[in-house]
């Protein structure tokens, strides 16, 4: 899945894709991120570029209530409802992150007649890299 | 543990019918000003003698403690299993022959349930997948679970590490359930609007006999465990 690398000094021809209308996908990838607090659902095409997004917060809830599994699959169907319509059969998932939405929103995918061809989970792993945030003490 | 002592003031007893009265009297003889947070419970044996007494020091966490060791642990144990190569291979066996990146059952925690005296914690573990790829989780997990409270006893600095039990949580499931049905409810309800806004009115009560029917039918569904 490479993408075209633009070359230097020709960036007119970088965008020249279509902007707004409706393109037929048939096939495209949901990335799901789900931390503790809240999810995140966006649509893409192989590709990588961006179709649609949604999240907990943008779908109405606030502060707790965004890391609920509820808010997660209302993201989800959110997210989904514009690309049912531009005739998305089959999409692929990719999940990163710990947390309740993960679960849910592949429920939500699910539920809606799209028909789920792989799940991955491509949380990030450090090869021993960074140094992780100080330990939390109880 | 520090936190036990400095949280001294803010300890609310739970009321048990333990026979600790004669505790609390000897410890306020003693020159506290509030009980520490333990109570010295006395049981008696059948025959009802004191000579074969059982004593039992229980200690007593602050709620809002309990609630902070739940989280923790709710985080290391996610982390745990997006980590950890023994319980990624215990709950999907063929992470091990290098299927890892294709899925067939994706295992999350939702919810830590720890008891008062933070000795026991219930972990709730929804499973994504076919029956089959759920047993396999769940035993897997099942059968790592001394496994874990040595990881977790490494990772958090706690003065007892707890029991770990897993168990099977199906409210996502059920839930996902309950809406399917709602959804389905009202693309047929929509349905029959537009069919009735095409065809004829006189309908109009049958309909609602019709919708009642099925909402009672559909409650049944919904309400088998």
């Amino acid at each position: 899945m490479a993408k075209a690398i633009p070359r230097t000094g020709s960036r007119r021809n970088v965008r020249i894709g279509s902007r707004k209308s409706a393109r037929r996908i048939p096939k495209g990838v949901i990335h799901v991120q789900a931390s503790f607090n809240n999810t995140i659902v966006t649509v893409t095409d192989v590709r990588g570029q961006v179709i649609s997004w949604s999240s907990a917060g943008t779908c109405g809830f606030k502060g707790t209530r965004r890391g609920t599994p509820f808010a997660a699959q209302t993201a989800a169907a959110n997210a989904i409802r514009t690309v049912v319509d531009q005739g998305m059969q089959r999409a692929e998932v990719m999940i990163k992150g710990p947390g309740l939405g993960r679960d849910a929103a592949l429920r939500a995918i699910r539920r809606s007649g799209i028909l789920l061809t792989f799940v991955r989970d491509v949380t990030p792993m450090p090869h021993n890299g960074c140094r992780p945030p100080k330990k939390r003490r109880v | 543990m520090p936190h036990l002592l400095i949280h001294r003031s803010t300890i609310t007893l739970p009321c048990l019918t333990a026979h600790s009265t004669q505790s609390f009297c000897r410890l306020d003889s003693v020159g506290l000003r509030r009980p520490p947070p333990y109570r010295v419970i006395t049981t008696t044996t059948c025959g009802g003698s004191i000579n074969g007494v059982n004593r039992a020091i229980i200690c007593m966490a602050n709620p809002r403690r309990v609630k902070m060791v739940a989280k923790q642990i709710r985080r290391e144990l996610s982390d745990m299993l997006l980590t950890d190569k023994v319980l990624q291979y215990a709950v999907l066996p063929e992470a091990a022959l290098g299927a890892d990146r294709y899925l067939s059952s994706l295992t999350t925690i939702s919810d830590v349930e720890v008891s008062a005296d933070l000795q026991v914690v219930k972990v709730y573990v929804s499973v994504f997948g076919d029956e089959r790829g759920k047993e396999v989780a769940l035993a897997g997990l099942k059968s790592k679970a001394k496994y874990v409270r040595g990881e977790l006893g490494k990772r958090m600095k706690l003065r007892l590490t707890p029991e770990v039990r897993f168990l099977e949580d199906e409210s996502l499931e059920r839930g996902s359930r309950v809406i399917a049905i709602l959804d389905k409810i009202k693309d047929e309800n929509k349905k029959k609007a537009t069919n009735d806004e095409s065809g004829e009115f006189a309908d109009g009560s049958n309909d609602d006999m019709e919708w009642e029917g099925d909402d009672i039918d559909d409650e049944g569904i919904i309400y088998v465990k």
